[in-house]
């Protein structure tokens, strides 16, 4: 039987990438109430940015994540203003046009790098030890940074002109129109900064595990049972759905049975969409 | 088909028909010429290999189908006809597969099928081999099952034969002779058995479960997990609190995400076994080389010389290519090479004449000097036998030369290039 405390630790450090992977996701849903089925692929080109970067041009992996920063929150921009912008009114279609851009992309991905997981560097390399538990210093540096984003995320949002904004936008577009506050600007921002984020996971996610093209989808299905188990829209709710999936995940494994690992979430997002469909937190900023 | 007598084999009845009375017409009946050329126009061969612009298994598939006609086709043919190559991508899906399949056979009208990487796309064809009775010459898939049908129903299933590797049962009895041999002198006393729950791997789990112990190995995890598994942490977490030596692993599909995970988490085992990724030459490049000191069973490597076909066949294909093959490639080349020398013995390419001169031959291949079948009374009749003096695996260790990675043969004996080495952060 594996140490409690050791599994423990191993739940926290992947719970911390879930949940950068998922803040996105409900950010954008938040905010703009559409359901971006292309995030995943947005992370997948954040890794591949990185690996480039490092592999073909010789860059180091921090100037590989700053590009995948950049890169995939270009990308984020450029679907919602070359093709959101003009269908977010109508759901199924953002849902359509996005899955469509996920397959995409995972296709030239296929096309470019082909179908064998490249591996990134570790932006730290090393293991910490203490207490007799070992992890690597890349997870830790995840598990630092993931808050640290989120906390400056929280600060950004409620405290400087543009985030209130972006909350005003995601509390009634109409109203935050009122008030002279353009609402396209806003859900532009908030794309940028999801796909900044999913950029910054993918590496991370790259990192531990490898980059593939098909390295999106099993985030992207996580996003949902995060998201909605800690109610759509909010953030802090992502966090702790984030880590609530992230123990379930680390413990089922350990614990139970490795083969049930992919389905312990899925059960849970079905669970709580038949019994409180509101996740725990609710929608926090729902339109009047 | 209730009579037996598919559209295909009428039409190619009918045709044999009046081209021969076409000929018999202007030559005046002339046998003997006729008889050492092929009748039929060129040698059709279709290739089934999953993404083969881009997966190097597929491409192996491919491209070694390719070099082995380019070759036949230098030297004149067979028996006077040209070869020709025509690929399909699977995709590594059962359904695209058995699309591709009916393409080349029903469309193309082609002689030979070979290729086919995942056992669940091989699966799933057996049933159209047996209908077409086209010769299938399998390259890629290692799953029992499909020679298992041949033994349960020879006559409809003897258009199946497996060229390689050596059937997941007989890979599975490679690691444990591997281990027999060698696990005393690594300091292998106790492994963690790692499996992903795939078909190929079945028999693998099976022929180990139990073979191991026997032979004085403690085998405290015997695991199969999940063949979607991403997050290995969890797993290794497992192994490393049981104390064992090393993780011997049976891995494919998941082999990446686990070998770069082990390297970077240092974990305290070493990690060997069957990994498909690490097969492939430019593997350490690929992986940062978190592939450096694991071990893995390959059916050859460039540099090994198991018969005098081995290196230059590896060289040629680097020449083609720009890069050396994976195992699919040595076996598809050795798959068209042997089919040609069948057809020239039978001097045609009809499968009832073409199928007891495979059954009965023994060729010299890149990757076994008696490359043979078993026969039609085996547990497994058209599978590649097994054995020292026929398919022998080779083991191999990544190590680190000159800042690039190199794969260093192991074991056999003979063909060892350096001795198994422990990662420097193993106690």
């Amino acid at each position: 039987m594996v140490n409690v405390l050791t599994t423990a630790v191993n739940a926290v450090m992947i719970s911390a990438l879930y949940a950068l992977v998922a803040i996105g996701f409900t950010l954008i849903f938040g905010v703009g109430g559409v359901l971006n089925l292309a995030h995943g692929a947005t992370l997948t080109i954040g890794a591949f940015t990185a690996y480039y970067a490092t592999a073909a041009l010789g860059l180091g992996i921090w100037t590989g994540t700053l590009a995948a920063l950049v890169v995939a929150g270009l990308f984020s921009a450029v679907l919602y203003l070359g093709m959101i912008r003009w269908v977010q009114d109508e759901p199924i279609m953002v849902m359509i046009l996005t899955l469509v851009t996920s397959i995409a992309v995972e296709q030239v991905f296929v096309v470019v790098f082909g179908t064998q997981p490249k591996a990134i560097p570790s932006l730290l390399p090393g293991q910490l030890s203490a207490a007799g538990i070992t992890v690597q210093t890349n997870q830790a540096l995840t598990f630092a940074l993931s808050w640290l984003l989120i906390g400056a995320l929280i600060v950004a949002v409620n405290y400087t002109q543009t985030g209130k904004a972006i909350l005003a936008t995601s509390m009634s577009a109409k109203g935050a129109a009122l008030v002279g506050i353009e609402s396209d600007r806003m859900y532009l921002y908030t794309w940028l900064l999801a796909g900044a984020l999913a950029g910054v996971a993918g590496v991370f996610l790259g990192s531990f595990r490898t980059a593939s093209y098909t390295m999106g989808r099993g985030p992207l299905v996580l996003s949902f049972s995060i998201v909605v188990l800690g109610g759509i829209g909010s953030i802090r709710g992502s966090v702790l759905g984030a880590y609530l999936i992230g123990f379930l995940e680390v413990f089922v494994v350990s614990y139970v049975d490795s083969s049930l690992s992919g389905l312990a979430s899925l059960v849970v997002l079905v669970v709580v969409l038949l019994v409180k469909p509101e996740g725990l937190f609710g929608r926090e900023l729902a339109e009047a | 088909m209730a009579a037996g007598i598919d559209r295909r084999r009428f039409l190619r009845f009918a045709g044999a028909g009046v081209a021969g009375t076409s000929v018999a017409g202007c030559m005046g009946g002339s046998q003997s010429s006729s008889s050492k050329k092929l009748q039929g126009g060129p040698l059709k061969i279709g290739v089934l290999a999953p993404e083969p612009g881009n997966n190097p298994i597929g491409a192996s598939i491919a491209n070694s189908a390719k070099l082995a006609a380019k070759q036949l086709n230098d030297d004149g043919g067979v028996l006077g006809a040209n070869v020709e190559v025509s690929v399909k991508d699977t995709k590594e899906d059962p359904a695209t597969g058995k699309r591709k399949y009916q393409e080349l056979t029903v469309g193309e009208q082609v002689d030979l099928t070979t290729g086919v990487f995942t056992s669940e796309v091989q699966m799933n064809l057996m049933s159209s081999i047996a209908q077409q009775q086209t010769l299938h010459m399998s390259t890629g898939a290692a799953t029992p099952e499909a020679t298992r049908k041949v033994a349960q129903n020879y006559d409809r299933f003897k258009y199946y034969f497996r060229v390689g590797p050596v059937n997941s049962h007989y890979l599975g009895q490679n690691m444990v002779d591997f281990a027999k041999a060698n696990f005393e002198s690594m300091g292998w006393k106790s492994v963690a058995i790692l499996a992903e729950d795939y078909k190929w791997t079945e028999p693998i789990s099976k022929a180990l479960t139990g073979s191991l112990s026997q032979a004085g190995i403690d085998v405290p995890i015997n695991k199969r997990y999940a063949g979607g598994t991403q997050n290995f942490s969890p797993i290794y977490d497992q192994v490393a609190n049981a104390g064992v030596d090393a993780a011997y692993v049976v891995m494919a599909h998941t082999g990446t995400s686990a070998v770069v995970q082990w390297h970077k988490q240092k974990r305290p085992f070493e990690f060997g076994g069957i990994h498909v990724p690490m097969q492939l030459p430019s593997y350490y490049k690929a992986v940062n080389g978190a592939c450096r000191y694991a071990v893995t069973q390959n059916s050859a490597t460039p540099t090994s010389k198991i018969t005098k076909k081995t290196v230059p066949y590896a060289n040629a294909y680097q020449k083609a290519n720009g890069k050396y093959p994976v195992y699919t490639g040595y076996i598809t080349f050795d798959a068209v090479k042997m089919y040609a020398e069948a057809v020239k013995q039978a001097k045609s390419k009809e499968a009832g004449k073409v199928i007891p001169k495979l059954e009965n031959m023994s060729y010299t291949g890149t990757t076994t000097s008696s490359l043979e079948y078993y026969g039609k009374d085996h547990e497994y009749p058209h599978d590649v036998k097994y054995g020292k003096k026929y398919a022998w695996p080779v083991w191999l260790q990544w190590r680190e030369t000159g800042g690039s990675g190199s794969q260093e043969v192991i074991w056999p004996e003979n063909l060892a290039s350096t001795k198994y080495q422990a990662p420097p952060w193993i106690n």
